[in-house]
């Protein structure tokens, strides 16, 4: 049998009042289980009953409210996953672009960047010649991905304020 | 912060259906009537008053957050004595090692053996199985059915009876083991 047996609550209850009936009496000596339950619902009757004071629980009020505030920042985060998910994607992008640029013209920027270095400077020779070496297509991308990398940079900062 | 009496028996039912949502004072009511039985649920399930006002107030903001209504007291109370044994019984599996290790190099004078009955009673309790806690408090202190305690702790209710058998067992066992064990007048 796996049902209660639907003594068992009667048992409990008799232990614990000791207010026992012949048929109770009866029912537990031909039941398992509620023996089982007769042995120890004294002891968790007194365990249960030790510790009878007065315990300060967290107001209400206050649970209410945080859970209020939990609430709401939990709908912010769920408002601002698309946006978070563009950003993630805008920064993949960005750096990607970065990546192939600066494997497409490595030499080519390395080369623009020594035309910057002290000694082309003191030859007086970093400006023209520097601009020369490099075409205005990858000048124009280098502005382009610095500007996108700045902007997004700035919305992250200014979503998370 | 507001007193509540410790312990107060409860009876449990089935999970939520929002139909009406509950309102601060509506909640209020509903905490008043169930909080003490869940804290001594909880601290006695840990045997640890801070872990069990953590516990409380983590079930409540589950709670809330699954938008109760408030139409039947029993489907609520249900609902948040299985939300407790669940959070109780995550703690239990994350705390596993660390709880195991910090008995062993704890103090003799301060390991919760320390000769009175209510650390014996305390120490008797906690040397079950979470599950086995759980059970025997439920049935005997909550005074819920099988089908409540199943619904609880997340097993099917015909396996209750044998559980409960057990662990009603195996606390016998202990007691008498350790002298503890009352006398039945029948």
């Amino acid at each position: 049998m796996t049902t209660e047996c639907p003594f068992e609550p009667n048992v409990i209850d008799a232990v614990t009042s000791d207010a026992w009936t012949e048929s109770l009496r009866a029912h537990v000596a031909s039941c398992d289980d509620c023996a089982a339950a007769a042995e120890v619902a004294p002891w968790m009757a007194r365990f249960s009953g030790i510790d009878a004071r007065e315990h300060i629980l967290p107001d209400p009020a206050v649970l209410w409210l945080k859970a209020k505030l939990l609430q709401t920042s939990a709908a912010v985060e769920r408002a601002s996953l698309p946006i978070t998910r563009l950003q993630i994607a805008a920064y993949l992008i960005i750096a990607a672009c970065w990546a192939a640029l600066l494997t497409w013209k490595s030499s080519a920027l390395q080369a623009w960047i020594n035309h910057f270095s002290p000694g082309h400077m003191i030859l007086g020779a970093a400006g023209a010649e520097a601009t020369a070496s490099m075409s205005l297509t990858v000048l124009l991308a280098v502005a382009i991905l610095a500007s996108a990398t700045v902007g997004v940079a700035m919305h992250t900062i200014l979503a998370e304020e | 912060m507001s007193a509540m009496p410790f312990g107060a028996a409860v009876r449990t039912a089935a999970p939520l259906r929002p139909e009406r949502s509950m309102d601060e004072a509506a909640f209020e009511a509903f905490y008043r009537k169930t909080a003490g039985g869940i804290w001594a649920y909880i601290y006695r399930m840990t045997g640890d008053a801070a872990m069990a006002d953590d516990l409380l107030q983590k079930t409540f903001f589950k709670f809330l957050r699954s938008n109760p209504s408030i139409a039947d007291d029993d489907h609520l109370r249900r609902y948040v004595y299985k939300t407790a044994t669940n959070l109780v019984f995550d703690h239990f599996r994350e705390t596993k090692r660390d709880r195991a290790r910090a008995y062993e190099w704890m103090p003799a004078e301060v390991r919760p053996d320390r000769g009175d009955l209510r650390h014996d009673m305390a120490r008797v309790f906690a040397d079950l199985k979470p599950q086995e806690r759980a059970l025997l408090w439920l049935a005997h202190v909550e005074g819920n059915s099988h089908e409540e305690i199943a619904e609880a702790i997340g097993v099917k209710a015909k396996s209750i009876k044998v559980m409960l058998f057990r662990a009603r067992k195996r606390l016998g066992e202990m007691l008498t083991k350790k002298g503890l064990a009352p006398e039945v007048t029948r």
